[in-house]
């Protein structure tokens, strides 16, 4: 982890937000659950990158795989839910977010090991 | 390898922020504007509320175009009832009719023709002008009066001494009675030989019979008053 990839992240970061505050148009209100639910996804993957990171086991077609397929499971349940009637999206906010929540206290382990 | 790694690391660096920054902005509108659940409701009842109000629209079309379907026939049916008013009037005498037809004067034997008034018992009596009206009828009068006393259905032609009474109204000699009719029908069937001028003649009265061109029956103008006669419904 050299200042390159400080960079090559937070530079990531700070052209993703730029872009996104600056697009000319908003998602629409009823997709929004959907993209609340495939961030949490993703930020699940990228802490799950990370801690596999710690554990010299990162493999970046499965961190890229499960970031993309992670994040669109996520909205197409919400999206299955929203169409049964039923919320189903809960599902996936309690399932990564306690795995995020794992990811985190291994990383926090990890760092405080070091 | 290590090329791709910072790639993708890259990419998915992008993607987060993009999502969070558009995730952000787009719960801050909402948040500004009315809460999702609350714009869809009332998206509903708008998509209802018009398709109620288009509904109600063609009901308006439609109650319109049978209120002027109704005014129409209206006026119809009014001018309808007037013509059948104005025929009704017409036939039952209430109304002042005109055209060719007879004027028929009598009078009581003048005093000076005899020399004896009091030989002159004959006075033209109640009977007299009914069967003059009954001659007049059956030779296909169509209006008849007696001194401005239009004869109707329901006229009465009656002694009341020394007076004659027509429609409640006494009249007294000499006694104009004018028909509408064919002029002359009505002066052969009163002047047919042994008819009634010559009888009211031979009596000492004096008849005359005058055929017009064109004379005006007055119309009957008391008000008439139905007490105990009822209309059958449905006529």
């Amino acid at each position: 982890m050299g200042i390159l990839s400080w960079v090559i992240i937070l530079g990531g970061l700070a052209i993703g937000v730029l872009v996104g505050l600056n697009v000319p148009f908003l998602i629409p209100q009823l997709y929004a659950k959907y993209l609340s639910v495939a961030i949490l996804a993703a930020l699940d993957s990228v802490f799950g990158g990370i801690r596999a990171t710690m554990e010299d086991r990162y493999d970046n077609t499965i961190f890229l795989t499960g970031f993309f397929s992670n994040a669109l499971l996520a909205a197409g349940l919400a999206f299955i839910g929203e169409r049964l009637g039923m919320d189903l999206y809960l599902a996936a906010v309690v399932a990564f977010g306690v795995r995020l929540f794992q990811n985190l206290a291994i990383i926090r382990r990890h760092l405080l090991k070091k | 390898m290590n090329r791709k790694i910072y790639l993708s690391v890259f990419l998915v660096a992008l993607i987060i922020g993009l999502m969070v920054a558009l995730q952000f902005r787009t719960t801050s509108s909402i948040e500004q504007g009315v809460p999702f659940g609350r714009s869809q409701e009332l998206s509903v009842e708008l998509n209802q509320l018009n398709a109620e109000k288009k509904q109600l629209e063609a009901e308006v079309e439609d109650l319109i175009q049978k209120i002027q379907q109704t005014t129409k026939g209206q006026a119809e049916a009014k001018e309808v009832l007037a013509g059948e008013l104005k025929k009704a009037r017409l036939d039952a005498g209430l109304v002042a009719v005109s055209g060719p037809g007879i004027e028929i004067t009598l009078d009581n034997p003048s005093a000076g023709q005899n020399k004896d008034p009091g030989d002159t018992m004959f006075v033209i009596r109640d009977e007299d002008l009914l069967r003059l009206v009954n001659e007049l009828n059956g030779a296909g009068a169509e209006a008849v009066s007696i001194n401005g006393q239009r004869i109707m259905a329901t006229s009465e032609i009656r002694w009341a001494a020394p007076f004659i009474n027509v429609n409640l109204t006494r009249i007294a000699p000499p006694y104009h009675i004018l028909a509408i009719g064919a002029p002359k029908n009505l002066t052969s069937a009163l002047e047919i030989s042994g008819g009634l001028a010559e009888y009211l003649q031979s009596l000492g009265a004096q008849a005359r019979i005058q055929p017009y061109e064109n004379i005006t029956v007055p119309g009957y103008t008391a008000p008439i008053e139905f007490r105990y006669a009822k209309s059958i419904k449905g006529e």
